[in-house]
């Protein structure tokens, strides 16, 4: 056999060789960068993988039609990365968090932003509790107090509604990360599973985006008597479009207008941009500019997200 | 002119300086007790020890300055065999010649592609048997081996062979058979523990503490040179 | 011996019973009740094929290259192959050197330090396989060629093969086969690295199991679970015969193009606008002997739990040998953030809930090793004691477990400082330490802080490497690598 084994090794080896060289070759052949001539948008990935596939596909098709380009949806599954992939030019229109977007436009000279849903503009976290923490109701800000001591839940570490807020409001009312049961506060990775280890009891308390909390409420996916939601933030600028520098060099004078007259004109009057809108959990896009997320910004470097 | 010449060659502690020649048509019997340094000459004449005084020379060159061709020409029979058990039969014999090839040519032994042919010649001499030829080494038995090793020395085609008892772990039909291989080769230096069997060589070699005593025909060789040879000190 | 790590589980059991709340268990339960009835959505399926084969075709470009590069790296490191050209070896001990700082940095910090690099790109998860695994592959190598003393390397030269001849006779001849099933092991850990990178967000199966599993649509997350289950399968069966394993590479590279972007990376570099007053503030800023502490106490205590539980299942299952290893399989399938967020669902967050959670995926790869040595190992020893009237326990864990016991803890050293370079992954479960602040610092861009970070996971492995070796010289074993 080891004299078998040795006259296989060897073989493989070559095989493999002519096979690495032959990916190499063909992968040398496609251009540096991608197909320039095709639109690439991504979103972070805040939703489950099939949900996010279903939402920016029907998407691609609608700007495809409307600005009459190919738009491709490239996913993306973490927020670091579709930041690094937005600077780095893979992707020239994404979907962003209020935290995210900011760090991608700081990192990437000339970028825009195009749009926000309705709801962004005047977007909030909530907090909420597990039944048996004893934890009430807050109705002024500086209750969070109660909050020291406990076992606290964030969703993901980049998240804007789901930590950067959260953990400003708490800031300003003197509680620091280190304040929580075990000196740091938890990382669920996303907001449904905020709700599910508060519900579980795993963390007494936790904070997250209200958009995701209240379509579950509609859904009657709590137990109240489990858990329930005790304190929703002020006001803050969240998720948004925010679009490549020389978009119009490439795709012609004025893409970049047209490209958000597309995003902000999508209407509930076909059944395809009824889905889109559905999806999104939005009755319309509206515009936005670089200076709604200033105070995003001085939250996320006065919190250290950005630097 | 001699094969090997050993100009006042000795290692320090173990054997003394020696004047030695071995030319073709020599076929030289090594004798003496244990420990007297047969195998340290043994390891000098082949390269695996250098010596600490004196020089050897091959055909009238610096040892150390062999050209790859004439390394080919010095064969020794390892005690030990060193036979690459991974490897099959076939594969170590055709690693005999690995001294007059390229690189290629190994990488192709090792993928067993070369044409068996021309070491044919060297296993009919040895008398293995054709179907053990593609089993890797680590299969075959002790005298298997023994054959393998033999037959890896005959394809290499030396002008002079080593051999450091090569007989002492085998039966006796396997023996006659291994010595008559080896007294086939233009020269030979063979180290024994058997003297009775020092008539098949032309010429006898007794060490004793180090140190060279005995160099005679063996016909020449008395009972009590021998009884000497193998007294205690 | 082997069951001395084993007795580190009573506290931890303990501490756990403490955390236990049963607010989750229905949660735990959905769980499970999800494996027996996955997802059978066409749309999902087909995307979660396209995920799988993205994923197998990281691992195998990544297992490819690491193999190769490996290869050559390790004949560079040997000694023996140094002396056999005529050099004096302090190269290939300062190469060797030279490595470890690659072997020691985790798979998926370089992936997330690649992404930073080189944006979203298909090289970023090959190239952070085969980075570690290449020179993990060459100390292999290097060691195994080492360790050998064949004598027929000085045959072969003293009768006039050239050094490189004498190096594809002799040397690789012997080590093939020691070769060629630890790279067929590679390619398993390749596979389960590539699917933990995806968790990560590095694409393939892994994001899908991820993103699913965070929005708890177990069904979804079980369909995941299962195509993954029988890739892994498969490979194993192939393991065994190398020639189909080559034949699927290059099935699988052939698909290459079409699922993975392998255009020329480009460099966008933010690691080089560094200042050293930035290094400075980082380091004061961040409490170090804390994090260094909290990421060396979940080892430890993962690595007890990894080493103590298979020996442990043994004594309790005895002879049911196909529902043990059914049980490892499990264990290695199940990504260990997953375990830790379905582990979460039941107990309070805590260092020690991150050192389970570790424990017990890598107590699947400890039990597979587990029985494997038991299968090379004769049971003689174990029926004789049987006839002399021992009971059944007793039997095992003095016959069959005694001979195998120091290679097993010598594998289980080697697993210290993988596991060591796992803490990066528990974040979310309370196991705060190195890992977890790197990946916030990534998050946050803080370059600074990223290489400070990077330098001290080095060191740590590093350090635990000498300490491992020290204690294998110890004991007198040397660890089989695999």
């Amino acid at each position: 056999m080891p004299a078998q084994q040795s006259k296989t090794v060897a073989w493989s080896c070559l095989l493999a060789g002519v096979a690495l060289t032959a990916a190499l070759f063909g992968c040398s052949s496609t251009t540096p960068g991608g197909d320039t001539t095709t639109l690439r948008i991504g979103a972070i990935p805040d939703q489950n993988p099939e949900k996010l596939n279903r939402l920016y596909d029907t998407l691609s098709d609608e700007l495809s039609d409307q600005l009459d380009v190919p738009v491709k949806y490239v996913p993306v599954s973490n927020y670091a990365a579709a930041v690094t992939a937005f600077r780095s030019g893979s992707l020239d229109l994404v979907w962003f968090g209020g935290l995210t977007g900011v760090q991608a436009r700081l990192q990437t000279p000339g970028s825009q932003v195009l749009a926000q849903r309705d709801i962004d503009a005047e977007f909030t976290s909530v907090f909420i509790a597990n039944g048996a923490s004893g934890l009430k109701p807050i109705t002024s800000s500086d209750q969070l107090v109660q909050l020291k001591g406990k076992r606290f839940a964030f969703g993901s570490e980049s998240s804007t509604s789901g930590r950067l807020m959260p953990q400003y409001f708490m800031k300003q009312n003197g509680i620091s990360p280190d304040d929580f049961a075990g000196g740091r506060p938890g990382f669920s990775g996303s907001h449904d599973a905020t709700i599910a280890v508060v519900q579980s009891g795993a963390y007494e308390a936790g904070a997250l985006n209200s958009q995701v909390w209240d379509s579950h409420v509609e859904d009657g996916r709590i137990d109240p008597e489990k858990v329930s939601e005790i304190w929703r933030t002020p006001t803050y600028a969240d998720y948004h479009w925010v679009a490549a520098a020389k978009l119009d060099q490439r795709f012609g004078e004025g893409f970049t207008n047209r490209l958000q007259e597309a995003l902000i004109g999508i209407e509930p009057d076909t059944e395809r941009r009824r889905t889109i809108l559905d999806l999104f959990g939005a009755e319309a896009f509206i515009p936005a500019a670089d200076g709604d997320y200033v105070a995003i910004e001085a939250v996320g470097r006065e919190l250290g997200k950005i630097r | 002119m001699p094969v090997l010449e050993l100009l006042q060659a000795g290692l320090a502690g173990r054997l003394q300086p020696i004047n030695l020649r071995i030319s073709n048509g020599d076929r030289i019997v090594l004798l003496g007790r244990s420990g007297a340094g047969k195998s340290s000459l043994i390891s000098l004449c082949n390269g695996a020890l250098q010596p600490d005084q004196g020089r050897l020379l091959w055909q009238g060159q610096p040892f150390l300055q062999r050209s790859r061709r004439q390394r080919c020409e010095l064969g020794t029979l390892w005690q030990d065999l060193r036979l690459v058990e991974e490897l099959t039969a076939i594969q170590n014999i055709q690693a005999g010649a690995l001294g007059r090839h390229d690189l290629l040519w190994a990488v192709r032994n090792l993928l067993g592609l070369l044409d068996p042919a021309p070491c044919m010649q060297a296993v009919n001499a040895v008398g293995l048997e054709p179907d053990l030829l593609n089993k890797p080494v680590l299969n075959l038995s002790g005298g298997q081996r023994q054959r393998v090793a033999l037959a890896r020395l005959l394809h290499q085609m030396p002008q002079l062979v080593l051999a450091d008892e090569p007989l002492s772990a085998l039966d006796p039909v396997l023996a006659d058979d291994v010595l008559a291989t080896l007294l086939q080769a233009p020269a030979c230096l063979i180290s024994l523990h058997r003297p009775e069997l020092m008539h098949r060589f032309n010429r006898v070699l007794g060490l004793r503490q180090g140190k060279l005593v005995l160099n005679k025909h063996p016909d020449a060789v008395t009972e009590s040179d021998l009884k000497w040879l193998y007294s205690e000190s | 011996m082997p069951l001395l790590p084993g007795l580190l589980l009573l506290p931890v059991l303990l501490r756990l019973s403490l955390d236990l709340h049963s607010g989750g268990l229905n949660l735990v339960l959905q769980f499970w009740q999800a494996a027996l009835q996955p997802s059978l959505n066409p749309l999902l399926l087909r995307s979660l094929l396209n995920a799988v084969s993205t994923t197998l075709l990281m691992a195998v470009l990544s297992w490819l290259i690491s193999t190769g590069a490996g290869f050559i790296l390790g004949l560079l490191c040997s000694r023996r192959v140094a002396a056999l050209f005529g050099g004096s070896g302090w190269m290939s001990t300062w190469l060797r050197h030279l490595l470890a700082p690659f072997r020691a940095i985790h798979e998926l910090v370089w992936g997330l330090l690649f992404l930073q690099l080189f944006g979203l790109n298909g090289w970023v998860a090959v190239l952070a396989i085969s980075l570690p695994y290449s020179a993990l592959m060459a100390r292999v190598l290097a060691d195994q060629i080492d360790n050998r003393s064949s004598s027929a390397v000085q045959a072969l030269k003293s009768g006039g093969a050239t050094a490189a001849s004498t190096l594809f006779t002799a040397v690789l001849p012997e080590t093939a086969g020691g070769l060629l099933s630890h790279s067929g092991h590679r390619l398993d850990c390749a596979v389960r690295s590539a699917v933990l990178l995806g968790v990560f967000g590095l694409g393939g199966i892994g994001t899908d199991l991820a993103l699913s599993l965070q929005s708890l649509r177990f069904h979804e997350v079980w369909s995941g679970l299962w195509v993954l289950a029988m890739l892994m399968f498969v490979l194993d069966r192939l393991r065994r015969r190398p020639q189909l394993l080559a034949v699927v590479a290059v099935l699988s590279l052939a698909s290459a193009t079409s699922q993975l972007d392998l255009s020329f990376p480009q460099v966008t570099s933010p690691l080089l606008n560094m200042s050293g007053e930035q290094l400075l503030g980082a380091l004061q800023e961040t409490p170090w002997a804390e994090l260094i502490g909290g990421t060396l106490l979940v080892t430890v205590a993962a690595a007890t739990i990894a080493v103590g539980l298979p020996p442990l299942m043994l004594l309790l299952t005895l002879q049911r040998r196909s529902l043990r290893q059914l049980l490892w399989a499990l264990m290695r399938l199940i990504p260990v953030p997953l375990t830790a967020l379905l582990l979460l669902f039941v107990f309070q967050p805590s260092p020690v809930l991150a050192a389970v959670a570790l424990g017990l995926h890598h107590s699947g790869v400890m039990g597979r090793v587990m029985e494997d040595d038991l299968d090379e190992c004769s049971s003689l020893q174990a029926e004789a004691l049987l006839q002399l009237g021992a009971g059944q326990r007793s039997a095992v864990l003095y016959g069959r477990l005694g001979p195998i016991s120091r290679p097993y803890l010598a594998y289980g050293l080697v697993r210290l400082d993988v596991i060591l370079r796992d803490t990066a992954v528990v974040g979310m479960v309370g196991g705060a330490g190195l890992g977890w602040q790197l990946i916030d610092a990534l998050g946050s861009f803080h370059w600074a802080l990223v290489l400070l970070l990077l330098l001290a996971y080095a060191a740590l492995t590093i350090s635990g490497e000498v300490v491992s070796g020290w204690m294998q010289t110890t004991w007198g074993c040397k660890a089989v690598e695999a």
